[in-house]
């Protein structure tokens, strides 16, 4: 949609401003990045570029702010080329604006929005996941998490999770923004649900799928159980996510960097 | 809620969900209310002994959901139902649906494959599904919630090899077949440790230099081919496993291969223990219109000579309809499948081919009957034991197999020629399995599109899919068309049938969806129940 509404936009702008855009055409889109745009020192420039000439708008870890959150745009993999074109030109009717950095440094700030916005255990992400383990475990994750069959099946699997999704998203799986909720990302719609039958059996955990007529819960056994609503006399939804919001006050710093380093690492593929 | 959630116990639970499992011999029995293995039952007879569906009010029946899986296409894949609980397969993820209402419970993706491609479908036991990635792991998921329980490598893409076709699940064994003989590879069948994925055993369909059945390569044969892409049979008396394989590779040109070729193009008897070869049967020696042998055998008792008889029938790319011995292989009988056969004049009685002279492909193009899509193929047949037919989608077509001069080279996509498709006529067709006699057929539409297979049940309706994108009910005695819907799509899967709560459905994936039919019921009003939100 966010397209769709700003293409007009640059359309005019474009024929006005043909010489710099050029490269914004879709035969640049092709553009091959360098191969050392996944390197870690090269990462780590990007980071110091992008914090001096980005963060002010898009957020300091590129969540949003007057700028779009860019790790949730990115999501959609656009071309190297088309972001290297969208770094360099900006985008013409919008606020935001070109750069005049190297090709060199524009490569470099690509690298680190990659390392962001793609899947976490692609990432650099520091902390000791040997710890991060210890933490899971203590802070009761598993109670609700399994990863490679251990753990309860309540809620959903993390055994595959640094592949899945960006270090951005788990953290704030477990460090929810609490002033501007629409910066989650987390929220998948589970909710907490209890459900009381015509014939007077209750029935509760997590909702994997709700509609008006029917009901797919997963109980804290890990047994699934599907349900008519028609045979439903009350149904009792807890409000907000049953993941719990606190983790950012329980733990302390280093533990919540090192569960970070260790949920990163989750991977299906990795050789572990 | 949190709390409530972790200590609360359940006041009471329903049916669905509590501590069932699926047992081996709760496959054996074969299909009832759930649809536990590809074929319905480990003899591939994808026969439901459901009844509520009959000839007489099948033209009653309406569509009761659809479920869109996201990101596909051309969809194969052969739903599963155990409990309530359907499990459908696309590249690389499986999504386990509500059977009575389609609604999504649980994905599960692999975004880190490094092939995409099409699956057949998933195998269920204990509490666990399987299903496998493009590029060789097999995957064992928690059936309730998608949990993953692992995750194991069987396969090298390096080596040609990829996975599409659903597993086998027989007691502790989870068995796999491979796929890419188009491109060079050398096929395997794998049994896996359905608790650890640990490898078992290994059986290659193509024997390693100066192993038995080596001699019947001038060269090539590490890369030979004989992929095992589609699911195989298995007789609970005698534990044994029956696999068909593929084509030999390069497709097209045989001079690089010349001799028989084993073990391509043929079905083998493996022990299930150890996957050792108790017999194998060539359909086509030394292969070079690609016609492999993926149909599944179909594992029946038949009057022969007067006196029960175990055989293994199999309908064969190649033209032919084949009947053999369960116990050692031996040939009994081949008749033609299809009308139009050019390559063979016939089978001669050790079962080998009697071919015409002149019919191999040539630089200019030589014309040859059945074309390189077969005279039928992977899609699902059907053994209905209340008439006692076997239905088979059958197709009339040649085609131009040209040969090229360049050199075979693996993994480049060079089946050593090419081969035309330029349509037929396929026909539904009912064949008596003790003489391969057909009994009746029905001419479903002139685009030869589709890749539907059947589905029959006890009070005598068969399921399949038409050229043209409908799901078609028949009466599987007659032929007589009874019911038919278009699902807007091609269809390239074969539909299944199973029961929830009281009512029986028909579902198949048909391009991009799954859909679900049954008999028409009027929806009562229904009030929804009283909602309350708690902090
Ligand atoms: C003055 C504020 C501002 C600054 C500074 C800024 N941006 Fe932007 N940026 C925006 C806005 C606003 C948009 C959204 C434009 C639109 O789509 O309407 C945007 C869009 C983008 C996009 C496109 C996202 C997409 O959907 O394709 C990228 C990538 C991006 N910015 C990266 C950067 C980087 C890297 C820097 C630092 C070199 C930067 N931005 C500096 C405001 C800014
Ligand atoms: C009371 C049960 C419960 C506990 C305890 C719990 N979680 Fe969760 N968690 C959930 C549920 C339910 C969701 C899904 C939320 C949604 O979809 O809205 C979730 C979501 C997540 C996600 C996002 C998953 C995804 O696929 O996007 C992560 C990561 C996560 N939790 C990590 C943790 C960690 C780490 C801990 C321990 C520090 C923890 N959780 C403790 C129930 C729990």
């Amino acid at each position: 949609m966010r397209r769709f509404i700003r293409n007009p936009v640059r359309a005019p702008l474009a024929l006005f401003f043909l010489p710099c855009l050029a490269l914004a055409q879709h035969g640049q889109v092709d553009l091959k990045a360098p191969d050392s745009l996944k390197n870690p020192e090269s990462v780590a420039a990007g980071a110091k570029l992008y914090a001096t000439s980005c963060g002010g708008c898009h957020g300091p870890e590129g969540i949003g702010g007057r700028g779009p959150n860019l790790i949730k745009r990115l999501a959609r993999n656009i071309p190297d080329g088309e972001l290297f074109a969208t770094l360099r030109n900006g985008l013409p009717g919008t606020d935001m604006p070109p750069t005049s950095l190297s090709d060199d440094d524009t490569w470099k700030l690509a690298g680190y929005l990659r390392s962001i916005s793609g899947p976490a255990n692609q990432a650099v992400v520091p902390g000791d996941p040997a710890n991060g383990e210890a933490v899971f475990n203590k802070a009761g994750c598993a109670g609700c998490h399994a990863i490679l069959g251990k753990g309860s099946r309540m809620g959903p699997d993390l055994s595959n999770i640094g592949a899945n999704k960006p270090l951005a998203a788990i953290r704030d799986a477990l460090v929810p923004s609490k002033t501007d909720p629409s910066k989650n990302y987390q929220l998948q719609g589970a909710e907490g649900v209890k459900v009381t039958m015509k014939d007077g059996s209750t029935l509760q955990g997590i909702a994997r799928n709700r509609s008006n007529y029917s009901l797919q819960i997963v109980d804290q056994k890990g047994d699934l159980h599907l349900v008519s609503m028609d045979k439903v006399r009350e149904l009792q939804v807890k409000e907000g996510s049953p993941m719990p919001a606190d983790y950012g006050q329980r733990l302390s710093a280093t533990d919540m960097r090192d569960l970070l380093a260790y949920l990163a690492r989750q991977s299906v593929r990795s050789a572990k | 809620m949190k709390n409530l959630i972790l200590t609360l116990l359940l006041a009471s639970s329903l049916p669905i969900g509590t501590a069932a499992q699926v047992r081996y011999e709760d496959i054996v029995k074969g299909p009832g209310a759930d649809w536990l293995t590809y074929a319905g039952n480990y003899e591939g007879w994808r026969y439901s002994p459901l009844k509520q569906i009959t000839p007489q009010n099948a033209g009653s029946m309406t569509a009761q959901w659809t479920y869109h899986v996201p990101d596909s296409g051309g969809l194969r894949t052969n739903p599963i139902v155990y409990k309530g609980v359907m499990y459908v397969t696309n590249s690389n993820s499986m999504h386990a649906i509500d059977a009575r209402t389609g609604r999504l419970i649980w994905r599960y993706d692999d975004p880190q494959a490094t092939k995409k491609g099409v699956n057949r479908g998933s195998a269920i036991s204990g509490d666990s599904v399987y299903f496998t990635t493009t590029d060789n792991y097999l995957v064992a998921l928690d059936r309730q919630t998608g949990a993953l329980l692992f995750h194991k490598k069987f396969g090298d893409v390096d080596k040609g090899t990829t996975s599409t076709s659903a597993p086998l699940v027989v007691k502790d064994k989870v068995l796999v077949g491979s796929a890419g003989g188009d491109s060079g590879m050398r096929g395997f069948i794998v049994a896996l440790s359905a608790k650890t994925g640990e490898e078992l055993w290994r059986t290659w369909t193509v024997p390693a230099k100066g192993e038995k059945g080596s001699e019947t390569w001038s060269d090539l044969h590490e890369w030979g081919g004989a992929g095992t892409w589609l699911s195989g049979t298995f007789d609970p008396e005698t534990n044994t496993l029956f696999w068909t394989t593929g084509n030999p590779w390069p497709d097209f040109a045989g001079g690089p291969r010349m001799g028989d070729n084993l073990y391509t193009s043929s079905v083998l008897a493996l022990d299930l223990e150890t996957g050792k070869l108790k017999w194998y049967f060539q359909f086509t020696p030394h292969d070079v219109h690609d016609w492999d042998a993926q149909s599944w055998p179909v594992l029946l008792e038949i009057q022969w000579n007067g006196k029960p008889r175990k055989v293994v029938v199999h309908a064969n790319r190649n033209g032919f309809f084949y009947i053999l011995d369960r116990q050692t292989g031996e040939y009994l009988k081949a008749t033609p499948l299809t009308d139009n056969i050019t390559w063979a004049k016939g089978i001669d009685d050790k079962g080998r081919p009697v071919l015409v002279p002149g019919k191999d492909p040539t630089p200019e193009g030589n014309w040859v009957c059945p074309s390189i899509k077969g005279a039928t193929n992977w899609m699902g047949q059907s053994f209905n034991p209340g008439t006692g037919l076997l239905y088979v989608l059958t197709l009339e077509e040649c085609g131009m197999f040209t040969l090229s001069t360049q050199k075979p080279v693996p993994m480049k996509n060079f089946a050593g020629g090419a081969a035309t498709e330029p349509g037929g006529q396929v026909y539904l067709r009912a064949i008596d399995p003790k003489d391969g006699k057909r009994v009746w057929e029905y001419p479903v539409g002139n685009t030869s599109r589709t890749w539907s297979g059947t589905v029959s049940t006890a009070t005598g309706v068969l399921f399949s899919g038409d050229d043209d994108g409908h799901l078609i009910a028949l009466d599987a005695k007659t032929g007589r068309h009874l019911w038919h819907f278009n699902v807007g799509d091609s269809l390239t899967a074969s539909p299944i049938t199973y029961e929830v709560d009281g009512k029986q459905y028909v579902a198949v994936a048909a391009g991009t969806n799954v859909f679900a039919f049954g008999l028409f019921e009027p929806v009562p009003s229904m009030a929804l129940p009283k909602m309350t939100t708690t902090k």
